[in-house]
C-alpha cells in the first residue's frame, strides 16, 4: 500500500514536472525564438516591433523554468543533482544564454548603446536555444560520449534551434502586420521543414541505434501511443502548411504548439521511468511521501492559479503591434 | 586535480553569484511596495504628483528587476551544478522550499510585471493597484521561502536522517525553525531600509541639487518616516538574532565576538569593542574590552554563559575570523547610524513643520542622505558574510559538512563559469550604473497626466504612445 502510493505519487510528479516543461519550452519557445529571428533582420525598427511582441510575456515565460527546476529539486533530488552535475557546461551556457537577452531586453532602451543589445538579444537566445538542445540530446543519449551520441547531440541542437524558430515566427505572424508578417510566414515553412528532418532523424535514430530506445518503444502500449502521436504531429504538420498558405493568422502557431505538445508527450512516453535511459530512475531518485504529498499540497493547487493569471497576461495584451516606437516606454 | 580545489573554486564561486545577486531583490522589495503604497495615495487622494512619483519610480525598479531576474537563475541551478552532494542530502525539505518559492512568489512577480509596468491604459486603475501589489507579494514571499531554506541551514529542525539523506518528519518544526522568525523578519527589514534609503537618498540629491524640490520633498519624506520606524525596529531584530545566534549556534556567535575562553559560572564574559582574533594562537592578538557586556549582550543577563571557541575543535570553528568579527561591526555600525540620522532628520523636518524651503538650506544633512546610498548594500553584505561564513565548516549546521556538499565535476570546468559570471556582472554593473544614471539626469515628467479611466474595453491593439 505504501509502496503504491509513493509510486503513484512520484509518477504524478513526474507527470507534473513534464507539464511545466512543456509549458516552458512552448513559451520560451517562442520568445527565443524571436531573438534568434532577430538576429536575421537589420532594422532597428524590426527590432523593436518584434521585442514589443514578447516584452510583457517573456520573463514570465522564462520563470516556468524555475519552476521545473524548484519542483525536480523538491520532487526528485537525487535526478536533480545527477542531472545538473552531468550537465554542468551546457547548464552553464544556458544560463549564459539567459542572461544576456534577459539583460539586453531592457538594457536595450539604451540611448547610445542600443543596437549593440539587440545583437546580444539574439545571440543569448540562440545560445540558450543550443544548449537546452544539447542537453535534451544529452538526456537521450543517456549521459554517454561516443561519436554516434554526438551526432545526436548535434541534430537534436538543430532541431531546437529550428523548432524554436518555428514557434517564433508563428507567434510573430500572429502578432505583427506588414513586412514582418509575410516574412515570418516565409520562415515559419523553412523552419517546420527543418524541424520535421530533425525530428525524424532523432526518431529513427532511437529506433535503430540505442538499445534502450528500442526496448522502450517495442514494449506493449508504448508503441501504439506512439504512433497514435505520430499520427497527431503529421496531422498537425499538414494544417501547419495548409494554414500557412492559406493565409491563416491563428491556425499556424496552434499547429505548432500541437507539435511541440506531442513531442514532448512522446518524449516523455520514452523517458519513462526514467529521467536518463538506464541511469536515473523516478521511483530511486523521488523523495519520499511525506514531501511528494506536501509538495503537491503547495505547488498543485497553486498551479492553475498561475495558469490562470499567465493566460491574463497575455489577453491584457492581446492583439497585434503596430508602430515603431520602443517598446516598453 | 584535488577535490579540495573544486570545493574551494564552488564557494568562491557561490560566494560570488550570491553577493552580487541579493544586491537586486532587496530593492525589488522595497521599491515594489513603495509603489503600492504610492499608488494606493494616489487613489485616495487624486493628487497627479502621486502618479508621477509612480512613473518615475517604477522606471528604476524595472532596471533592477532585469538584472535580479538575470543573476538569480544561477543561483537556483547552482545547488545542483555545484552542490550536487548537498542537493542529494536536503532536496526533500530544501528543494521543496525552493520549490514554493518558484511557483508562490517568483511566477507571481512575473506573471504581473508586465502589466504593472506596460498596462498602463489597458487596464482600470483598481487591476493596476492590484497588478502592482501582487509584483510586491511576490518579491516578498519570495524573501520569505528563501530565509526559510536558509535558517533550516542554520538551525535545521523537523527532519531525521535516514540512509545518507535528511527525510522530513515535521513539516510545522522544519518551516518554523529556531532562526526562521528572525531570519525572515531582519532580511525584510533590511530590504525596506534599503529602498527607503534608496528613495530618500536619491530624493536627497535632487533637493541638493534644488531640481523639482516639491515632487523630492514628498517622496524624502515618505522615505524618511518609513525608516523612523523602521530603524530601531531593525536594530532590535538583529539583537533579538543574535541572541538566537549565541543559543542555537555558539561556535558563530564566539567567531563574530572574538571570544575564546568560556565565562565561569558567576562571572560574566566581557566585550571585546575591536580585537585581532588569531585562529593559529586561538587567542585575539589585541583587543579593546568592556568588562561584563558580552553577557549582557548575548543573553541579556548580567551572569550568562558565552560559551569560547576554544570549547570547539578547531576544525568546528568557523574560518577567516578577522572577516566575520568586522563585517559584523561594519553591519551593526551602519544599523546605528541610520537609525541616529532618520531620527536627527525627523527632528529636523518637524522643527521646521516640513516645509521644502527649510530643508533645501540643510546642505550637509542632505548630503549625508545621499553619501548613505550604498551603505544599506555594505550592511545587507556584510550581515550576509556573517550568516554564512559564521556557519561554516557546515552547510547544514551540524549534520553536513561543506567539504561533503559538493559536485564532483572537472575544477576547469568551474574555473570557466567563474571567469564567465565575472565579465557577466562587470558588464551588467557598468550598464545598470549608466542607465540609472540616465534615468536621474532625466528626471521625473511632470506633464505626464494619468490615461483616463475607461468604461468599456480597452483597446485590442497595441498602440505606441
Amino acid at each position: 500500500m505504501d509502496r503504491s502510493t509513493h509510486a503513484m505519487l512520484a509518477v504524478t510528479w513526474f507527470g507534473l514536472i513534464g507539464l511545466m516543461l512543456v509549458f516552458y519550452v512552448v513559451t520560451d519557445g517562442f520568445d527565443l525564438g524571436v531573438g534568434i529571428l532577430s538576429l536575421l533582420r537589420k532594422r532597428r525598427e524590426d527590432h523593436d516591433v518584434m521585442i514589443q511582441t514578447i516584452g510583457h510575456v517573456w520573463d514570465a515565460n522564462e520563470t516556468w523554468l524555475v519552476v521545473l527546476g524548484g519542483a525536480l529539486f523538491g520532487a526528485f533530488p537525487a535526478a536533480y543533482a545527477a542531472l545538473l552535475q552531468d550537465l554542468y557546461l551546457p547548464v552553464m551556457l544556458l544560463i549564459a544564454g539567459l542572461i544576456m537577452r534577459g539583460a539586453a531586453i531592457e538594457f536595450r532602451h539604451s540611448v547610445s548603446h542600443g543596437p549593440i543589445w539587440d545583437k546580444v538579444f539574439g545571440i543569448g537566445s540562440l545560445v540558450a536555444a543550443i544548449s537546452q538542445g544539447v542537453i535534451l540530446g544529452k538526456v537521450i543519449t543517456g549521459l554517454t560520449p561516443g561519436p554516434m551520441n554526438n551526432a545526436f547531440v548535434t541534430v537534436s541542437a538543430i532541431g531546437v534551434v529550428a523548432g524554436y524558430s518555428l514557434l517564433g515566427s508563428t507567434y510573430l505572424l500572429k502578432k505583427t502586420v506588414g513586412n514582418i508578417e509575410q516574412w515570418s510566414r516565409r520562415l515559419a515553412l523553412l523552419s517546420a521543414s527543418i524541424t520535421v528532418a530533425a525530428a525524424v532523424v532523432l526518431t529513427a535514430a532511437t529506433w535503430f541505434i540505442s538499445a534502450v530506445g528500442h526496448d522502450r518503444w517495442t514494449q506493449p502500449g508504448v508503441f501504439h501511443g506512439l504512433i497514435a502521436l505520430g499520427s497527431v504531429s503529421a496531422l498537425a504538420f499538414a494544417y501547419l502548411i495548409g494554414s500557412l498558405y492559406l493565409g491563416s493568422v491563428r491556425g499556424p502557431f496552434r499547429a505548432s504548439v500541437v507539435l511541440f505538445v506531442v513531442s514532448f508527450a512522446g518524449l516523455a512516453i520514452s523517458l519513462f521511468p526514467n529521467f536518463v535511459p538506464g541511469k536515473v530512475g523516478i521511483f530511486e531518485s523521488a523523495s519520499d511521501t511525506s514531501t511528494l504529498v506536501f509538495m503537491l499540497i503547495g505547488i498543485g493547487l497553486i498551479f492553475p492559479v498561475m495558469i490562470g493569471y499567465n493566460l491574463y497576461q497575455y489577453y491584457i495584451f492581446r492583439g497585434k503591434v503596430v508602430g515603431g516606437a520602443h517598446a516598453g516606454e | 586535480m584535488h577535490l579540495s580545489d573544486v570545493l574551494d573554486l564552488s564557494r568562491i564561486q557561490f560566494a560570488m553569484t550570491a553577493i552580487f545577486h541579493i544586491m537586486w531583490p532587496i530593492l525589488t522589495i522595497s521599491l515594489s511596495a513603495f509603489l503600492v503604497l504610492i499608488e494606493v495615495l494616489w487613489l485616495r487622494t487624486g493628487n497627479v504628483g502621486y502618479y508621477r512619483h509612480a512613473r518615475f519610480w517604477s522606471k528604476l525598479l524595472v532596471l533592477n528587476f532585469a538584472v535580479g531576474v538575470v543573476s538569480g537563475i544561477p543561483m537556483e541551478f547552482q545547488f545542483g551544478t555545484n552542490w550536487a552532494e548537498f542537493s542529494r542530502y536536503s532536496g526533500q525539505f530544501f528543494g521543496n522550499i525552493l520549490g514554493f518559492e518558484g511557483a508562490m512568489a517568483f511566477m507571481l512577480e512575473a506573471g504581473f510585471i508586465g502589466v504593472m509596468l506596460l498596462g498602463w491604459g489597458r487596464v482600470s486603475r483598481a487591476v493596476h493597484l492590484f497588478a502592482t501589489s501582487m509584483v510586491a507579494l511576490g518579491s516578498s514571499i519570495s524573501a520569505f521561502w528563501i530565509m526559510v531554506a536558509n535558517s533550516w541551514m542554520q538551525t535545521p529542525a523537523g527532519v531525521t536522517v535516514e540512509g545518507g539523506k535528511i527525510v522530513v518528519t515535521d513539516y510545522a518544526a522544519a518551516i518554523f525553525n529556531p532562526d526562521m522568525v528572525w531570519g525572515v523578519t531582519h532580511m525584510w527589514v533590511a530590504a525596506i531600509e534599503t529602498g527607503m534609503f534608496v528613495i530618500a537618498g536619491i530624493s536627497a540629491w535632487n533637493l541638493f541639487k534644488r531640481r523639482n524640490p516639491e515632487f523630492f520633498a514628498r517622496s524624502f519624506k515618505i522615505a524618511l518616516l518609513v525608516l523612523v520606524f523602521a530603524a530601531p525596529v531593525q536594530i532590535w531584530l538583529g539583537d533579538s538574532s543574535g541572541g538566537s545566534v549565541f543559543d542555537k549556534q555558539p561556535a558563530k556567535g564566539a567567531a563574530i565576538e572574538g571570544h575564546w575562553i568560556t565565562n565561569r559560572p558567576g562571572a560574566a564574559a566581557s566585550w571585546s569593542l575591536l580585537a585581532w582574533p588569531d585562529q593559529k594562537a586561538q587567542r585575539n592578538d589585541w583587543s579593546i574590552e568592556i568588562p561584563g557586556m558580552l553577557s549582557i549582550l548575548a543573553t541579556h543577563t548580567l551572569h550568562g554563559e558565552v560559551k569560547g571557541l576554544t570549547d570547539f575543535a578547531p576544525a568546528d570553528q568557523p574560518p577567516m575570523l578577522p572577516l566575520l568579527y568586522y563585517a559584523f561591526r561594519v553591519m551593526a555600525g551602519i544599523g546605528f547610524a541610520f537609525m541616529l540620522l532618520a531620527f536627527w532628520t525627523a527632528y529636523v523636518v518637524r522643527k521646521t513643520r516640513g516645509s521644502v524651503e527649510r530643508l533645501l538650506e540643510q546642505r550637509k544633512l542632505l548630503l549625508a542622505w545621499v553619501l548613505c546610498i550604498p551603505l544599506p548594500y555594505v550592511a545587507v553584505e556584510a550581515g550576509w558574510i556573517v550568516r554564512e561564513v559564521g556557519r561554516q565548516p557546515w552547510v547544514v549546521y551540524g549534520l553536513l559538512r561543506t567539504q561533503d556538499a559538493v559536485s564532483t565535476v572537472a575544477a576547469s570546468s568551474v574555473t570557466l563559469s567563474i571567469g564567465m559570471f565575472l565579465c557577466f556582472y562587470v558588464v551588467l554593473l557598468i550598464t545598470f550604473f549608466v542607465l540609472a544614471h540616465n534615468w536621474l539626469r532625466t528626471g521625473p515628467d511632470l506633464t505626464l497626466n494619468p490615461p483616463a479611466p475607461f468604461k468599456t474595453q480597452p483597446p485590442a491593439v497595441v498602440t505606441k504612445s
